[in-house]
């Protein structure tokens, strides 16, 4: 690893400002669990590190207009274990479970893992199926966008020089509704998605057909992907294997797998149809409990 | 006989000084003025060093040496055939081969600094594939192979290391006499041994000239004449220290960095530390061989084995030099054998040159690749024949007075029973519990290591006695092992028995650790060292006319007429013996149809095992074992491109987690007969290679799928079900 200036602002304009001053050298670490490795590896030599970890307020986890705003200092394991996400949203606390390990996840934080971009992990899938916004900060002031759009490329977000994440904002799910995440992990329970999918379904009052459906893939690109041609064909249907096929089958067609070591790119092709499926039918059920718990 | 101590399950005393971060491995070990060195590694697989320039890392602010090749002796290193250079020479024969190390006293500027040495290469062909390597007119990995000390004689093309040749009775009369012969062929994967501490060393030169040596090395002995070769230095010279060691599994017995180390400090006078980064170590550490596999087999009509010719190639990479054994092969070709009878058998195996990493030993060289196949050959011919698996080995199971190929005679043969045994325990008879859910065995045996050790007993004046070795742990517990032996003979607690680790300064010889050995050749050096220090102190007390077991009192007696009482053995068991150790298991697996991803519902293993001398310990090697199967079978590859290691951290490389572990049913058939001290045999090795062939034959069961390449991923079994919807 190359050595370094380090600073630790108490004050997020500090920490805009420190960025500004030390333009292309300088990058923001939080947990350091994926700028750390990339470091050791030479993937990244910053020569200066800006750690948030000093700024009061920005860990918070915290009921917003009925969702909830995770700010970007809260670990995973924060999320994970906090009675608020569990209680409204229960598929995020879940997501954010499946992480690597709890050493991990007491390090890793929500802004972080957002920032790294990279296509292969847990939350932004489930942060898109459930319709999330990230909030960004920059010298110039604030914005929001929503998290499918914050993807740019492998490993590139579209935040701009002197930008960091302050928090998410995910919305709480519409009445009569369900969502799940489903973590394709075929070679040992601590690893990266093979393919992961996070899918929400809204049900009719009487849970006959589905109203709207959102779905969202990771691991099957250079970024998380938000599956609408399969989301498409839900809308006014009735719950049927013949529907899940049908939705597997326009999510295989949107996907663009890379072959790597944990699959190559027409098994990861397969199973994202296959998960999409087993997803869509946790969502479902869901749904169905929360329709009849309206009714 | 009751026993005090052998046999209860004592705990481990060194787990809380490891958990806590206490112990000292050979990369804490820390000296004054210490320097670290980091090494330059090749990029390409196959390629002439056409210049290399050092300027640029040797202005580098910090950095105390550069060294290449041509600042080197021309030696060549190895473990038993010498073919590897110290840094390259004017030839790169794989990717991470060494070319360049710096040192500095800062290791991020040592790393800095190996970024900035300018190597120019010119491309040569390479050959990765080992079947491709024995072909004529391949590339050639090493120009005149027989020439290098160590070389075996026979080399039926230039690429080939070695053959190794087991052979029974005449094996093409006996195909001559078989009612239906079998044919199949299976390939294994390039696996890292997964310890967790990376190879690591310290080497300083003492003001006399003297080399001091900390090394994450398992035979410090063999690791001293091996550097007296390699840095041209009398054995006196030189002194290896002990320290604990983070894992071994057959890995840590080669010199891999301490050469340059060396080169480093006497360029420098200062003392030089290298580890390897863990992407070093799967790119360029002894991992075990891939293989492809062929097995023949020839059965009569009522299911008897007549005849067997199995053919091995085993990609062994750019170096033979990882290899120790004296046949520079795998002695786990033999096991092409498995635990039958079979009267005409000829397996010939080949150790091959490609330019891919060096491979080397791991936990049972050789055996896990052959137990897959040959126990998944077993399978599939049983199935051919409409027989039950079990019922065809039992047609063909070992018995009391068979010879092995490899010339052992056998007595004590519980292969029957094992099986028997493993049978029962995982309820295999038993209907299965639902679709899609199947149950696969596999059986092995394994010898008992051989080998040759020194150990020194004494009493000390607090009545306390000291076992003095210079074998070191692995962090299997030997070191436990040992101590409950020491106290058993000399009725002692075991708190009143510790370790004193020698150096190889203070004895003459000994064999380390390696081939499941330890208990039998340390346990026994030490059980012969401390009956000589009991008849020592009998004597004493008979003198003195106290009892026998005012230990105290008789040492401080003796001391006051300048006299310790202490007792050395040197225990040396040269020839495997008639006994061995059978091992049978049965997995029960269940294949999700939609994505072929298989999981393991239950796992059976059976050993028959000589005296148990600490059940945790014993136990725990069983489980270390299976689980490192269960990743050989399912999950562990090192992958590679075109000779490029593409899995270059545990990130990619997985092992199995605590969650991927079945429930376990481990069955013991304890039977007194071995060499150990109170009748142990070993256990070390002995559950490892039957996992991937049980879990193959389970998954076949369950689904109909036959993996033939390890590791059985959920896609081939997936893409494997497809075909057969396609062509049923």
């Amino acid at each position: 690893m190359r050595a370094f200036e380090y600073a630790a602002p108490r004050t997020l304009d500090e920490a805009l400002a420190v960025l500004r001053e030390h333009g292309d050298e300088a990058r923001v670490i939080a947990g350091g669990t994926a700028l750390v490795t990339m470091m050791r590896q030479r993937l990244v030599s910053p020569g200066y590190l800006v750690s948030l970890r000093d700024i009061r307020g920005l860990d918070r986890i915290e009921a917003d207009n009925g969702g909830i705003r995770i700010g970007a200092l809260a670990t995973h394991r924060d999320v994970e274990t906090s009675p608020l996400v569990r209680e409204r949203l229960p598929v995020l606390a879940e997501t954010f479970r499946r992480v690597a390990s709890v050493r991990i996840r007491n390090m890793a934080t929500v802004g972080g893992a957002l920032a790294h971009a990279d296509p292969n992990q847990d939350p932004p899938v489930t942060l898109i199926a459930l319709g999330a916004r990230v909030e960004i900060c920059g010298t110039d002031g604030r914005r929001a966008l929503p998290v499918e759009e914050f993807f740019r490329d492998y490993y590139e977000s579209a935040l701009e020089p002197g930008e960091v994440v302050i928090g998410v904002v995910v919305p709480q799910l519409a009445p009569a509704s369900g969502a799940a995440y489903v973590k394709f992990l075929p070679r040992t329970a601590d690893d990266y998605a093979t393919v992961a999918v996070a899918a929400t379904v809204s049900v009719d009052p009487d849970g006959e057909r589905c109203r709207a459906a959102r779905i969202a893939l990771g691991s099957v690109g250079v970024t998380p992907i938000r599956a609408r041609g399969a989301e498409g064909l839900l809308a006014g249907q009735r719950f049927g294997a013949e529907l899940l096929r049908g939705a597997g089958e326009a999510v295989k067609g949107a996907v663009d797998p890379l072959s790597d070591h944990r699959g190559s790119a027409a098994y990861k092709r397969e199973m994202a149809g296959v998960m999409v499926g087993r997803a869509l039918t946790r969502a479902w059920d869901a749904a169905l409990v929360s329709a009849r718990g309206t009714r | 006989m009751a026993h005090r101590i052998i046999g209860k399950p004592i705990g481990r005393v060194d787990g809380t000084e490891k958990v806590s971060g206490a112990a000292r491995y050979s990369g804490d070990v820390s000296v004054p003025g210490l320097i670290w060195g980091k090494a330059l590694r090749s990029p390409l697989p196959h390629a002439r060093i056409a210049r290399i320039d050092v300027t640029r890392a040797k202005a580098l602010p910090g950095v105390l040496a550069v060294l290449t090749a041509k600042d080197l002796p021309g030696i060549l290193v190895g473990r038993r055939m010498f073919d590897m250079p110290l840094l390259a020479r004017e030839r790169v024969r794989f990717i991470g081969e060494k070319v360049a190390v710096v040192a500095a006293a800062d290791p991020d500027v040592a790393e800095e600094a190996t970024t900035l040495i300018d190597v120019e290469y010119e491309d040569l062909p390479a050959v990765i594939d080992p079947e491709a390597a024995t072909v004529a007119g391949a590339p050639v990995v090493h120009d005149d192979p027989g020439a290098y000390e160590g070389a075996p004689a026979e080399r039926p093309h230039a690429n080939v290391q070695s053959v190794l040749r087991f052979k029974l009775g005449d094996v093409q009369a006996g195909f001559r006499e078989a009612a239906r012969t079998f044919e199949h062929t299976f390939r294994t994967q390039l696996a890292h041994q997964g310890y967790l501490e990376p190879h690591a060393g310290v080497v300083a030169i003492d003001e006399d000239g003297r080399v001091q040596v900390w090394a994450s090395n398992k035979m410090p002995f063999r690791l001293k004449e091996l550097l007296s070769h390699a840095l041209q230095l009398p054995q006196e010279k030189i002194r290896v220290n002990l320290t604990p060691i983070g894992g071994d599994f057959g890995g840590k017995g080669s010199l891999m960095d301490l050469p340059l180390a060396y080169h480093l400090a006497r360029v420098t006078g200062r003392p030089v530390k290298m580890v390897m980064r863990y992407a070093e170590e799967l790119m360029a550490g002894n991992p075990r061989h891939p293989s492809v596999i062929t097995l023949r087999t020839g059965v009569s009509r009522d299911g008897q084995i007549v005849a067997r010719s199995v053919r091995a190639l085993f990609n062994s990479g750019a170096y033979a030099a990882f290899k120790p054994a004296p046949s520079v092969s795998l002695g786990g070709a033999s096991m092409g054998a498995g635990v039958y009878r079979i009267p005409n058998l000829l397996i010939e195996s080949f150790c091959v040159y490609t330019n891919n990493i060096p491979c080397g030993h791991a936990r049972s060289p050789g055996e896990p690749q052959m137990v897959f196949a040959e126990e998944s050959h077993m399978d599939m011919i049983a199935r051919e024949l409409a027989l039950d698996p079990a019922e065809f080995r039992r047609r063909n199971l070992l018995r009391d007075g068979d010879h092995l190929a490899n010339g052992h005679h056998l007595e004590h043969v519980r292969a029957g029973d094992t099986l028997e045994a493993a049978l029962k325990a995982s309820e295999y008879s038993e209907p299965k519990p639902g679709p899609w859910i199947g149950r696969g065995m596999a059986m092995t045996h394994r010898h008992i290591g051989v080998g040759f050790t020194n150990a020194v007993v004494r009493l000390g004046t607090d009545g306390r006695v000291t076992l003095r070795i210079a074998l070191p742990d692995t962090g299997t517990g030997a070191h436990l092992v040992l101590r409950q032996v020491v106290a058993e003979v000399l009725g002692v607690a075991m708190d009143d028995v510790e370790i004193e680790l020698a150096t190889t300064d203070d004895f003459a010889t000994d064999s380390g650790v390696g081939g499941s050995r330890v208990t039998h050749t340390g346990g026994r050096a030490a059980y012969h060292a401390a009956e000589k220090l009991k008849a020592q102190i009998e004597a004493e007390a008979a003198k003195l006319g106290v009892p026998a077991d005012s230990l105290a009192a008789i040492a401080r007696a003796a001391a006051r007429e300048g006299r310790t009482l202490e007792a050395s053995h040197f225990y040396d068991a040269k020839a495997h013996g008639a006994v061995t150790s059978f091992t049978a298991q049965v997995a029960e697996v269940a294949v999700d149809p939609q994505t072929g991803q298989v999981t393991v519902r239950r796992f059976t293993t059976t050993h028959d095992v000589g005296t148990v001398i600490n059940p945790l310990g014993h136990q725990g090697q069983i489980e270390g074992g299976l689980i490192q199967g269960l990743g050989f079978a399912l999950m562990e590859e090192i992958k590679t491109e075109e000779g490029r290691i593409s899995t270059l951290s545990l990130g990619d490389v997985k092992l199995p987690t605590i969650q991927d572990i079945p429930p376990l049913t481990t069955v013991i058939l304890e039977d007194p007969v071995g060499p150990g001290p109170f009748n142990a045999k070993a256990i070390g090795e002995g559950s490892i290679s039957a996992v991937a062939p049980a879990i193959a034959n389970a998954v076949a069961d369950a689904c109909g799928a036959r993996i033939l390449d390890l590791p059985i991923t959920a896609e081939k079994v997936y893409f494997a079900l497809k075909e057969k919807e396609r062509r049923p």
